[in-house]
């Protein structure tokens, strides 16, 4: 009787099974990171929404950056995300030097963009601009452009040295595929993030 | 056809690398059009969604996962982040009327 009450009491409340999204737990917490971290973004690019909206005039995007220059960083982040996903295919599949060899390429990406982000910042630095006033006329412009760039590049920082250290990892037999695989999902996800910047702060 | 992850090969992902480039491309020509501006932001949105899908389904694997684990994630973040907008996207409308007059 006491047996049968506990066995009752042990069972699981949750009918669906044990994995009910079918991956891993440290793959469902990277995507529940990654749905926190989107959400900081989202606030940042709402709050940019607002003063957009907020505002009669906005400083016109062709004047003060180079926009095929930023399409170029655009290029090397999407292609980083290409190589990474190539890593991660290498990964899966058992082949060390595919894995070597694409990690290394997303990282010189990864130091290619921050390098591009670190002219961009210093020529609007240089002409004037900080996070309370710009030469062209709306403060917001500064403050907005300051902090989702440089969230964003920061996210791109960390992005380097978890590849790094995935690397390192990876060589010393210490990751296998997942933690390449979960790598993978945060670099890709700061890809995605630049693909909303790029659109709602470069080109509208 | 790629049906589960173990179908994607890497000629896949370098597929997806150059259609967001295309993408990428065309939106930036759509950007010195003479457009409307009502078009031109929708068209732009559209490539932004476009390349953000093609993304989070093949270099994130989304597309091989559980439909409850897409919806989470997918659901999640639009509809919040839909609604930390339209909540406060009123009020810059209302300074910018207010500033008008």
């Amino acid at each position: 009787m006491i047996n049968t009450q506990l066995a009752g009491a042990l069972e699981p409340p949750w009918g669906g099974g044990v994995s009910p999204f079918a991956v891993s737990w440290q793959k469902l917490m990277m995507w529940l990171f990654i749905i926190g971290d989107a959400l900081l973004f989202a606030g940042f690019l709402a709050g940019y929404g607002f003063v957009r909206l907020a505002n009669p005039t906005w400083p016109n995007q062709f004047e003060v950056f180079h926009i095929e220059f930023i399409g170029l960083m655009t290029f090397v982040l999407i292609t980083s995300s290409a190589t990474m996903a190539t890593a991660v295919g290498g990964a899966k599949v058992g082949n060390r030097q595919q894995v070597l060899r694409f990690l290394g390429l997303t990282i010189l990406g990864g130091l290619a963009f921050l390098g591009m982000q670190v002219y961009e910042w210093s020529t609007l630095i240089g002409a004037g601009a900080g996070l309370t006033s710009n030469p062209w006329g709306v403060p917001q412009f500064g403050a907005a452009f300051f902090v989702i760039t440089g969230f964003h590049g920061t996210h791109v920082f960390t992005g380097v040295l978890i590849l790094t250290i995935t690397a390192i990892r990876f060589v010393r037999g210490r990751t296998r595929f997942e933690g390449v695989e979960l790598a993978g999902l945060y670099w890709h996800f700061v890809d995605l993030v630049w693909v909303f910047i790029f659109t709602l702060f470069y080109l509208i | 056809m790629v049906k589960t992850f173990n179908d994607v090969s890497t000629k896949t992902y370098w597929k997806i690398w150059s259609l967001l480039l295309l993408i990428t491309l065309v939106m930036m020509l759509i950007d010195t059009a003479a457009l409307a501006r009502t078009l031109l932001v929708s068209l732009l949105l559209v490539g932004m969604l476009a390349k953000a899908s093609l993304i989070a389904a093949y270099f994130m694997h989304l597309r091989f996962e559980k439909l409850s684990l897409v919806g989470i994630v997918t659901a999640g973040i639009f509809f919040t982040a839909a609604a930390l907008f339209f909540l406060i996207a009123p009020d810059g409308v209302w300074i910018l009327k207010s500033a008008v007059k």
